[in-house]
């Protein structure tokens, strides 16, 4: 009887070595929690194809965390995510120049601008988002909105017929700092057009303290949205946050919440049959201008350092052209892909993206990811601080240019 | 040759030595390195990734006390949460205590309610009341209508204070109950046996001999407190995230809001040594003042 289990246990560890030592073990540190079961079916499928094995650890609220310490002790993960833009020079000490690839060349160039530094392709763009507001058609419907509002005046008279139906018009999700920034650069976004269309001249000047917040004429409008939004909010608008926004929209509660299409997945969970699309939003104070916020930000690096750098970049390319990485983000994922020709996402926002951009309707980059790092947070916190009631508007624009000027002057 | 008496000597140090190098060994690798390590990046800008920080001597330091409004604000926070903190846990925790230890029935079953949530995450405890807050306190308006449970306990600058208050009270009640309870139990049964004899009433036995007995408790809850307070984190970072907007931000979130969110690593670390300080004298203080009132029996 012993005997038997010793033998046993030996053929298991033998068994186990040899499963070890099929293929290469690639360590990948990803974010994006919600699409766990998406990374773990690819990994598996990866397996299948290449016998590689690739490890992927899931975080969230400490992702950046975790990645700044493993980098930093030398734990280097061979692939890893970030965002586009600022971090492009963020990660520059830790990622792998992928320019020379021939599988860059299948992506929409579009989705490169984002991860593209002085000609070099810093990251993989794997994913393409849109952010608006997001609405419950069949509540519209009851309140008998007829034209979908594209202003900010446009969107306050649909909030009075919603509430004199007795609907919430909005949940605000004012808990989340993140939410902030979305909201409310969206405001924006038709600033290029004051610097001949490029948001690289804008940030610029703002970087070199030449703009400043309190000058641009437009912030009147972020405050405005900011406010009709809080006032249309819900008795406890400080309160929501992503999980609310989602739950009470699911739920037919509020008619209409700002946020992207990776919010779909978690409301059509609650209620499958529900009946959404994308709201145009308000921008440059005329209808024409309003549109959707549209980008590749998420973005997966190969470490530079990384113990199995060709093996990292062979799996990218398998990402890219093999048949199941070709479908991975608009089937099992449910999102656009940035690859070119890519089959076309059944989810309702991903096609409503696709159909609005066929149709022209203004699509504006993520250009507030070019603010320099840590922009995003603290720029979102005093905007919240603003929406809580603790600072006034004057005040809000000076907090604001104190913090870009420091963050600015850091990034350098 | 070595007599008797200094080979004993040797021996017990020896023994002193290898008893203690395995705790001094890890807190120098785990405690006091990173320590050291942080005040050298206090004078770096370094984002926490590039591979070389780069030297700027004090200039993290002239930003701390010349150009950080948020810094001011978290320490203003934070020194009004630890001021009600230590006077709340300690007049509470004391109050129960004395409750506790005397013959009151269900007293275990009390004991241990009140100590429960010291065994749970702070992360967890933050999560739990922030769904209270939120939703619980909805259907508590659906149920009751009273007023109270309508108010923006999170969302609203000034009740978020006081939210994030309470639940740090009611989280760390049950770990200074303890420490009193014990306290109370070393106070000699003669001495109370002599005060009851002198006409003591409950008040004045309270404030003239307990008090004083237990005033090694009371050093030792105060200095926890103390530095548990100025170092208030995980409460907050789950409840409120210090906010709204910066509302609740103490000094170690606002640290590592600096560090993980801003990516400044070296003005984090700046934030850090002065917090070390500001721990280090305030306590030091306190111990010293609280041990000049100890008495013995």
């Amino acid at each position: 009887m012993k005997k038997a289990i010793f033998a046993l246990s030996l053929l298991l560890i033998v068994g186990a070595l040899l499963a070890g030592q099929s293929g290469v073990t690639l360590k990948a540190l990803f974010y994006s929690p919600e699409l766990t079961d998406q990374y773990n079916d690819m990994a598996k499928a990866y397996k299948a194809a290449t016998g590689n094995t690739l490890d992927i650890t899931v975080l969230q609220d400490d992702y950046k965390t975790v990645l700044s310490a493993r980098l930093n002790s030398g734990d280097i993960p061979d692939i890893f995510m970030s965002s586009a833009y600022a971090d492009n020079a963020a990660y520059k000490d830790y990622d792998y120049d992928l320019t020379g690839q021939d599988f860059i060349k299948q992506l929409e160039p579009t989705a490169l601008t984002g991860v593209t530094v002085d000609g070099e392709v810093t990251g993989y763009p794997f994913l393409v988002q849109s952010h608006s507001f997001i609405y419950n058609k069949k509540l519209f419907a009851d309140a008998g909105i007829t034209t979908l509002p594209r202003t900010i005046g446009e969107y306050e008279a649909a909030c009075e017929k919603l509430q004199a139906k007795g609907i919430q018009p909005f949940a605000t999700g004012f808990k989340e700092w993140w939410v902030f920034p979305q909201t409310a650069w969206q405001v924006l976004a038709s600033i290029k057009d004051s610097y001949g269309g490029d948001y690289a001249k804008f940030v610029a000047q703002l970087d070199s303290g030449a703009l400043k917040f309190k000058d641009i004429k437009q912030m009147s409008d972020v405050f405005d949205m900011l406010d009709l939004i809080k006032k249309y909010g819900g008795p406890k608008p400080l309160e929501s946050d992503f999980n609310d926004q989602c739950a009470s929209f699911a739920a037919g509660k509020v008619a209409m919440i700002h946020q992207g299409n990776w919010a779909e997945d978690s409301i059509k969970k609650s209620n499958p049959n529900i009946d959404i699309g994308y709201l145009l939003g308000p921008t440059g104070g005329s209808a024409a201008k309003a549109g959707i916020m549209f980008d590749s930000n998420q973005t997966i690096r190969i470490a530079k350092d990384g113990p199995n750098r060709a093996a990292a970049v062979a799996w990218l390319k398998w990402l890219t052209t093999s048949d199941y990485g070709k479908s991975w983000i608009p089937e099992k994922i449910n999102q656009l892909s940035p690859i070119i020709g890519a089959k076309a996402s059944s989810a309702t926002l991903a096609k409503e993206t696709v159909s609005l951009l066929a149709k022209g309707t203004p699509s504006y980059p993520w250009f507030y990811q070019r603010f320099p790092a840590g922009a995003e947070q603290g720029l979102g916190t005093i905007l919240q601080g603003y929406s809580a009631g603790q600072t006034d508007r004057k005040q809000t624009l000076d907090q604001l240019d104190a913090l870009y000027t420091k963050l600015a002057s850091a990034a350098q | 040759m070595i007599s008797a008496a200094s080979k004993k000597r040797l021996a017990r140090a020896l023994d002193f030595i290898a008893l203690t190098a395995p705790a001094v060994i890890v807190i120098l690798v785990f405690v006091e390195l990173p320590f050291l390590m942080s005040v050298a990046y206090s004078f770096t800008k370094w984002n926490g990734l590039d591979k070389v920080p780069q030297f700027i001597g004090l200039a993290n330091y002239r930003e701390l006390f010349t150009d950080d409004p948020d810094m001011a604000h978290a320490f203003v926070f934070t020194i009004a949460f630890t001021v009600l903190m230590v006077v709340l846990t300690n007049v509470v925790a004391m109050l129960l205590a004395v409750v506790l230890a005397g013959g009151i029935k269900g007293r275990n079953a009390l004991r241990a309610a009140f100590y429960v949530p010291n065994i749970i995450s702070l992360i967890i405890i933050g999560y739990v009341w922030r769904f209270i807050f939120s939703k619980g306190f909805d259907s508590f308006l659906d149920f009751t209508h009273a007023g109270v449970f309508g108010l923006s306990w999170l969302g609203d600058g000034r009740l978020a204070f006081v939210s994030v208050l309470a639940v740090s009270v009611w989280q760390s009640i049950g770990f200074y109950l303890v420490i009193y309870i014990a306290g109370l139990q070393t106070v000699p049964r003669d001495v109370i046996e002599a005060s009851l004899l002198d006409g003591a009433g409950s008040a004045t036995r309270l404030w003239r001999i307990t008090l004083p007995m237990i005033m090694p408790s009371v050093t030792v809850c105060v200095f926890y407190s103390l530095s548990n307070a100025l170092k208030s984190f995980d409460v907050i970072f789950s409840l409120t995230s210090g906010g709204p907007g910066t509302a609740t931000t103490s000094i170690a979130l606002d640290i590592y809001k600096t560090a993980f969110g801003a990516s400044r690593f070296g003005y984090g670390s700046a934030k850090s040594v002065l917090l070390f300080l500001l721990i280090l004298t305030v306590t030091l203080f306190q111990v010293t003042a609280f041990k000049r009132r100890e008495v013995e029996a």
